[in-house]
């Protein structure tokens, strides 16, 4: 052990390093949480019910965050395959006693209702990293092939609920993480392509309001009162917010309920409407500082578990962003995805909540390399 | 202090090491080289990502604001409007004869109603409902622009209290009130009116009418076309905000509407409704006429029928059977009925004569009872078989001499005939504030030719002497033309218009006469005193004057030509005879009193038979009750 001096507690670093938290990362997120509150406020008419149950989570979140950035990586690590075993169980279970609208994503558990599969989207990243963990990078095609593996099984049984935005987020999460592993680029990219091939085959097995959302993706104006009313309804009200936004409290499009879902997947319409390009440009800077500042911190981890988890986990949320924006701005097509840290909802924000919480926890437990 | 799971981990790992001789130290190294240049690549990937969302958030924020922000306005804000009343129609008097006024329709809101077939049940349960009213709901139902759904128009609050009774069987059902255009006499003055009906695509491109954003109804005919635009007032508007359901959150802005403003109209609505009395089982026109201004006191076309009908929707069997009436109710024959004037024209063509100076008083002509022409088989007869004997101008006026007229047409000749007719305005327009007037027809060599293909012939120039023939007048061309004599050549353009009032100031806008469209021909006043004489000896001449038998009316003299014009009615040719349809029409026109005009009346009744005892008793009575209630309505007027 001698390469190892000691546990990365720098002195004189106050309560932040105390609780293992990264003061710049807690205080984006505090931000842009506070910007979820006040648009889920606004948005909903000034119902202060919504915002305190919102709330109860954010509370709930950073409790959960603070507890997990304590736990060692290590230990993180030891627990991985438990918590990845445990959820696909989580999941198998949906499949026969899931509870849900128009999918059965939803686990009644009597005093707790929530979404096995928000869970697979740290547990998906924290297996790969625990896989990868011990094994030498670049990986071999044999751990290649188990790693995608890792990642299929839970995409393939979240397609199935179904929820195909979800199962496509984690894939993707599960990717990000095979890449940060260091597999050749070369094999990244004829994968990816097979990826597409495999396309049409993907398509046969899509539901049917899967196949229209898709299809009202490429021509969103050919149904303006249907699926494509939304991305019409939800770039008119970004369009209407102009550069200072309507103003807080005034945004007719969300609040008169032409756009849908105002305050979970579409949020962040909701709140460029009100805030205009200048809050945007605020927030998605502050998602990209997120995303940058997550990224540094896997480059100065000093393991593999380390880096892969805290990287791809901080890709994964920039890619949520990418997700839920790209929707409302008609670059993708309208998958149920949240926007992190604002869109209302339990199960994500503290899931979310709990990512960050591994994050600082790989950063605050990092150890210095005697030179 | 190293808990147990890093133990175990670095155990593992070490072993690990072992298993592949892999040289940690280099290893690791090497794994945090990879690692940094992914994350590089990663950064980069991330903020190009960035940048491009910006740039899309750019264009449909910045660039794009203007275009959404109309659409999100358009997406909040509608604008309801609210229709204007209209103004009322009152006669010169004062007294009402159009208003609005407040029914109750039965009306049920489309969206409470879910189930059709059982609704229709339900409503048959507590109305009675006949298969046509049926079909009509169904009807409402299918058309999308309607709200609500009128089940039964126009009840009475007693009809509604029994209805209400059972409601509970259709408690979606409520009492709808609306305005509704009402007329007073709906028969009388049908032609003057016209009706109102719901705006049509033709009204919104026609250049007579405005047409406003929520004008539901607008005036389709008569006055009620012609001046819609002072009688609609101006829509006002709502604007509203609602949200994405159509639900009203808030009213941003309202202008109120202006109500139409009220018109009053030249016409006696008395004297109207007595006239309309005497001709309703006729069929034909009286129109009575202030010569000194071209007020109009009395329109009549008969029969009238019942505008009323349209203001609520009329059906379709009602409008139909309107339509195939067979006395034509829907005509308005004091504009639109084209007769030919029969001698009733002799007086215009004497003038002509007189003004040519191809005759002058102290012409005569012998009649024998018939004119020989040459050339001509036939004798043309004279309406009195054994002939008038030597007859001037001013006699063969007074005893309608045909072979007088015969003689003179055929000295003047159609070219003189036709062109000076014009003067008097037969053969256009007259101008009076009603569309689509017909204009008659003056015949002439060139229209014979181009009509029928055929030369004139100089036969057909006697006919028009005595106003038959081609020759087509309509009785408002009449009135103008009988004015034109009782004023000396003076007219004025007729009009029913006497002022509106405004609705806002209560100001009074008087007509305004417009430049006189109409000719004055310059008449010698010694021809024009012939002809006065001849006139007044018509009717007061006992024994001589055509219509020397009318009663007298103290001491007013009236001054009027009878006419009385064989009709050859296509029925007749067929041979599907009727003993009405070959009776002759009998025409009457008229000026009172002699000296100092005061009103012209003409008279038309079709199949009415002579001129004389048919048109000029009606006439007679019209001056009569004018002349007597007169003075009321000056009283009246102050």
């Amino acid at each position: 052990m001698s390469e190892y001096i000691r546990d990365g507690v720098k002195p004189f670093s106050g309560l932040s390093s105390l609780l293992h938290i990264d003061t710049k990362l807690f205080i984006a997120i505090i931000i842009i949480t506070i910007f979820g509150l006040t648009t889920i406020y606004s948005s909903s008419g000034g119902d202060l019910s919504l915002v305190i149950k919102q709330f109860t989570r954010v509370t709930i979140g950073i409790v959960t965050m603070i507890f997990i950035a304590q736990v060692h990586p290590d230990n993180l690590k030891l627990f991985s395959p438990i918590l990845y075993v445990f959820t696909l169980v989580l999941l198998i279970l949906v499949l026969f006693f899931g509870v849900g609208n128009t999918a059965d994503r939803w686990l009644d558990l009597y005093f707790i209702k929530f979404q096995p599969s928000e869970l697979m989207k740290i547990f998906v990243p924290l297996m790969v990293a625990y896989y990868y963990s011990n094994k030498p990078l670049p990986p071999k095609t044999k751990y290649l092939f188990v790693s995608i593996i890792i990642v299929l099984t839970p995409v393939l049984m979240i397609i199935k609920q179904p929820d195909l935005g979800t199962a496509l987020l984690i894939g993707m999460s599960g990717a990000i993480a095979i890449l940060l592993a260091g597999i050749s680029l070369k094999f990244f990219i004829g994968s990816t392509v097979g990826g597409f091939l495999l396309a049409p085959v993907l398509w046969m097995n899509m539901h049917d309001y899967q196949k229209e959302r898709v299809l009202t993706f490429f021509n969103p104006e050919s149904d303006p009162m249907g699926s494509g009313y939304h991305l019409m309804q939800s770039k008119i009200a970004l369009g209407s917010g102009g550069f200072f936004g309507k103003g807080l409290f005034n945004g007719t499009q969300s609040k008169l309920g032409f756009v849908p879902e105002h305050s979970t997947d579409f949020i962040f319409t909701a709140f460029g409407e009100e805030f205009g390009f200048l809050g945007v440009i605020l927030l998605m800077t502050l998602y990209l500082f997120i995303a940058l500042r997550g990224l540094s911190i896997s480059v100065k981890a000093t393991d593999n578990f380390g880096r892969i988890l805290s990287g791809t986990l901080s890709l994964t949320i920039f890619l949520y962003v990418l997700v839920n924006v790209g929707m409302v701005i008609g670059f993708l097509p309208v998958v149920g995805a949240p926007l992190p840290f604002m869109s209302y909802g339990g199960t994500s924000m503290v899931t979310l909540f709990a990512t960050f919480g591994m994050i600082m926890s790989v950063k605050s437990h990092q150890r210095i390399l005697r030179k | 202090m190293k808990t147990k799971a890093r133990k175990d981990s670095i155990r593992k790992r070490r072993k690990i090491e072992e298993k592949y001789s892999w040289d940690r130290m280099n290893d690791a190294e090497e794994e945090r080289k990879s690692h940094s240049n992914r994350a590089i690549i990663a950064t980069l990937v991330v903020i190009g990502i960035f940048f491009t969302y910006m740039v899309k958030l750019y264009e449909v924020q910045v660039s794009g604001y203007e275009y959404y922000s109309t659409k999100s306005d358009s997406n909040r804000i509608k604008i309801r409007p609210v229709p204007a009343a209209r103004g009322k129609i009152f006669d010169r008097n004062g007294k009402v004869i159009a208003k609005n006024i407040s029914t109750f329709d039965l009306i049920v809101k489309k969206e409470l109603i879910k189930n059709k077939e059982e609704f229709l049940e339900k409503a048959s349960l507590i109305i009675k409902l006949d298969s046509n009213q049926k079909k009509n709901i169904i009807k409402q139902f299918k058309n999308r622009r309607l709200k609500d759904i009128t089940i039964l128009e126009d009840i009475t609050m007693d009809e509604y209290s029994k209805i209400s009774v059972d409601k509970h069987i259709l408690p979606e059902i409520e009492l709808g009130i609306k305005s509704r255009r009402a007329y007073t006499h709906p028969y009388a003055t049908a032609h003057i009116l016209g009706y109102i009906g719901k705006v049509s695509d033709s009204d919104i491109e026609s250049e007579v009418v405005k047409t406003q954003e929520g004008m539901v109804e607008i005036g389709k005919l008569g006055i009620e076309r012609f001046y819609q635009n002072i009688l609609a007032g101006e829509s006002g508007f709502e604007k509203l905000e609602t949200d994405a359901f159509g639900e009203v959150i808030r009213t941003i802005e309202t202008k109120e509407s202006r109500r139409g403003d009220d018109i009053y109209l030249t016409i006696d609505l008395n004297l109207q409704k007595f006239i309309y009395k005497k001709m309703k089982n006729k069929e034909g026109s009286v129109i009575a006429m202030n010569p000194n201004n071209g007020e109009i006191l009395a329109f009549v076309s008969a029969p009238g029928y019942d505008i009323n009908l349209f203001t609520k929707s009329i059906s379709q069997k009602d409008y139909n059977k309107l339509l195939q009436d067979k006395r034509k109710p829907m005509i308005n024959r004091a504009i639109n009925g084209q007769y030919p004037p029969a001698s009733t024209l002799k007086p215009f063509i004497g003038l002509i004569a007189l003004d040519e100076g191809i005759i002058n008083s102290k012409k005569f002509v012998s009649c024998s009872g018939a004119y020989k022409l040459a050339n001509h088989k036939r004798p043309f007869k004279c309406w009195k078989k054994e002939g008038h004997g030597p007859a001037d101008l001013s006699y063969a006026i007074t005893q309608s001499c045909d072979v007088f007229f015969y003689r003179v047409s055929e000295l003047v000749g159609i070219d003189i005939i036709s062109e000076n007719l014009y003067k008097y305005g037969f053969g256009k327009k007259t101008y009076i504030d009603l569309y689509n007037e017909s204009v008659g027809l003056i015949p002439d060599r060139a229209w014979k030719r181009k009509n029928l293909q055929q030369p004139w012939y100089p036969g057909e120039t006697l006919n028009i002497g005595i106003g038959q023939g081609y020759f087509l007048s309509t009785p408002i061309q009449l009135t103008l033309a009988t004015a034109s004599i009782a004023t000396a050549g003076q007219t004025y353009t007729p009009h029913l218009f006497l002022r509106s009032q405004d609705s806002k100031t209560g100001d009074f806008i008087n007509y305004e006469a417009e430049d006189n469209k109409f000719i004055t021909p310059n008449v010698d006043h010694d021809s024009l005193d012939i002809v006065h004489h001849a006139m007044w000896r018509v009717t007061n001449e006992r024994g001589v004057g055509t219509a020397s038998r009318l009663k007298k009316i103290g001491n007013i003299e009236i001054a009027g030509k009878t006419g009385t014009a064989q009709v050859y009615s296509q029925d007749a040719e067929k041979g599907q005879s009727s003993k009405k349809i070959l009776q002759d029409h009998a025409l009457f026109i008229s000026y009172a009193p002699f000296e100092n005009p005061e009103i012209v009346v003409t008279v038309i009744v079709e199949h009415g038979g002579g001129g004389s005892s048919t048109a000029a008793p009606i006439a007679r009575d019209t001056i009569e009750y004018y002349m007597e209630n007169k003075k009321t309505v000056v009283s009246n007027n102050e």
